[in-house]
């Protein structure tokens, strides 16, 4: 679902990322770790194509990202479901609408709009807080949102940069759970965390990298 | 179709939202459309009013006393054939005195001692009114002149040439005029919706992130601009009807003869200046969205 082959990044002369291979297969749940700094956000942006690789070639669901013209970038993202690091939820929109919003750039129909949003809202026990505005929405709930809008279009695969980044515990492992069940559906998921204790005890492939390169892999 | 709509209520909030930033740019657009069309309906009227004056013009061949009255048909045939000539009188010198005496009214005495008509007879040509530019005009009559027979040609050369100065100054000023007011529209319309554009970044950095197209992102952007467009060009058609109206109206008790110098409400005006405004701000509101990258 996601190769990699010999990928180097570097911003202006920095390199990054050094000569990475890694292959994720599909319908897989995998975990990228590394200290702060070692390049996970940027192996992430690499995948949906905000970055290009300078050297190497990058294949996600069939799509070259380094041949990638600007037009079908776009095509490409319906693909891929982004829980950002940083949220980017809009603040002048309801939880629906920013829901909603992933739904609409495809050109569906209101009413389909309305029944799959309201479905997801269900999955991430949000649907009270549907006309919420987000800045009024905890930490947690606000990356409940995020993740809603991140696989209500259904992606083939999801992304997801640092996801419990400022949560308590125990949000953390009821956000964790919902990445498994999206998961048992078949959606091939890539977590990217600093935080070890993500992982551990879960199973799941864990990918390492330090020092531009990947260290090694683990089952945590 | 389902985009379009969405882009519609998009741009529809967007409006309401920035209504004094909006409500500015429209009445900017529309004074300048104001000004452009009323230019415009003036230049229409002085043509009008210079095409009728135009069609009282002509030329005035006086003939030798010596001609018979055979090469004189022989002339007026000639003129008749000539294909730039649309009138040709014949005004004989017996027509002529009578006219001066006419003229003269209770003075004609002095002229009723002479023995000989010292009037010499003449034409009257009406020139086509689209060749009635003073070069053509001037060589025109020397041809004329050049005619056997022909003693000497007559025309107010001096009125001609200045009808045709106004009439293009006119125009050039109308062409000048409008093309600075449309560039203008395009910069107003421009600076507006870059304005918005640039305070939704943050909006259009996420929709380009969750994959949405560039004609997803920019459609409300460009019905916003066109909207604008519009919306001035209905309001500068309707001032420009009030103004025509009132000067109509309040211009006719002054003066009746306006009424026949104002040619009613030009149509061409009302319906071209607001589409020509409202294709303005839309090339406007283009140029602000840009190119989109991802
Ligand atoms: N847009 C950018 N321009 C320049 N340097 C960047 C940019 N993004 C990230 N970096 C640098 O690249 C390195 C890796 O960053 P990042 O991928 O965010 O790491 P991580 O997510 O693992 O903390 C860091 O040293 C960071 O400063
Ligand atoms: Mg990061």
């Amino acid at each position: 679902m996601i190769r990699f082959s010999d990928v180097t990044k570097s911003y202006n002369d920095d390199v990054v990322i050094k000569d990475i291979s890694l292959l994720i297969e599909k319908g897989e749940l995998a975990y990228i770790t590394g200290p702060s700094g070692a390049g996970k956000t940027t192996l992430l942006k690499l995948i949906y194509a905000a970055e290009k690789p300078d050297k190497g070639q990058i294949v996600v669901a069939g799509w070259d990202i380094g041949k990638l013209k600007q037009s079908t970038i776009p095509y490409l993202r319906r693909n891929v479901g982004i829980v950002f690091q940083d949220f980017r939820l809009l603040n002048n929109k309801t939880v629906f609408d920013n829901i909603a919003l992933a739904l609409r750039i495809h050109d569906m129909h209101p009413k389909e709009i309305k029944k799959d949003v309201n479905a997801v809202l269900k999955e991430v026990h949000l649907s009270h807080k549907s006309q919420i505005y987000p800045q009024h929405l905890s930490g947690g709930e606000q990356q409940r949102v995020v993740i809603a809008r991140a696989m209500v279009s259904k992606p083939t695969v999801l992304l997801a940069d640092e996801p419990t980044g400022n949560l308590d515990d125990k949000t953390s492992d009821s956000i964790m759970d919902l990445f498994r069940e999206i998961n048992a559906i078949g959606t091939t998921v890539l977590l990217a965390t600093h935080d070890t204790s993500l992982f551990q005890g879960t199973g799941r492939r864990v990918i390492h990298i330090k020092n531009k390169q990947i260290a090694g892999e683990e089952i945590g | 179709m389902r985009t379009f709509i969405y882009s519609v209520q998009t741009a529809y909030k967007s409006i309401l939202r920035d209504k004094w930033i909006n409500l500015l740019t429209i009445l900017s657009i529309s004074i300048c459309l104001l000004i452009i069309s009323a230019f415009v309906t003036i230049t229409m009227n002085m043509d009008s009013l210079l095409n009728r004056w135009s069609k009282s013009f002509g030329l005035v061949v006086y003939l030798d006393d010596s001609l018979n009255s055979e090469a004189e048909n022989t002339l007026k045939e000639f003129f008749q054939k000539d294909p730039d000539i649309i009138g040709v009188k014949y005004i004989s010198k017996e027509d002529a005195l009578e006219e001066l005496r006419l003229v003269l009214g209770s003075n004609a005495e002095i002229i009723e001692g002479l023995k000989e008509n010292p009037l010499p007879s003449s034409f009257e040509l009406k020139l086509k009114s689209e060749l009635l530019d003073s070069e053509f005009v001037k060589q025109k009559a020397a041809e004329i002149t050049n005619m056997t027979g022909v003693e000497e040609v007559q025309y107010g050369e001096k009125w001609l040439s200045s009808l045709n100065t106004i009439s293009r100054i006119m125009k050039l000023s109308a062409t000048f005029l409008g093309t600075a007011i449309f560039i203008a529209i395009i910069f107003i319309t421009y600076n507006t919706i870059k304005i918005f554009f640039y305070r939704r970044n943050d909006e259009i950095e996420t929709l380009k992130l969750l994959g949405a197209t560039r004609g997803f992102i920019r459609l409300p952007f460009l019905i916003e601009g066109l909207f604008i467009g519009i919306i001035s060009g209905i309001i500068g058609s309707l001032a420009l009807y009030g103004i025509q109206s009132f000067i109509l109206i309040k211009g006719t008790e002054v003066l009746p003869a306006i009424r026949a110098m104002i040619i009613t409400f030009p149509l061409e005006v009302y319906l071209s200046v607001p589409i020509a405004g409202a294709i303005m701000s839309f090339t406007g509101s283009l140029i602000a969205v840009g190119k989109i990258k991802y």
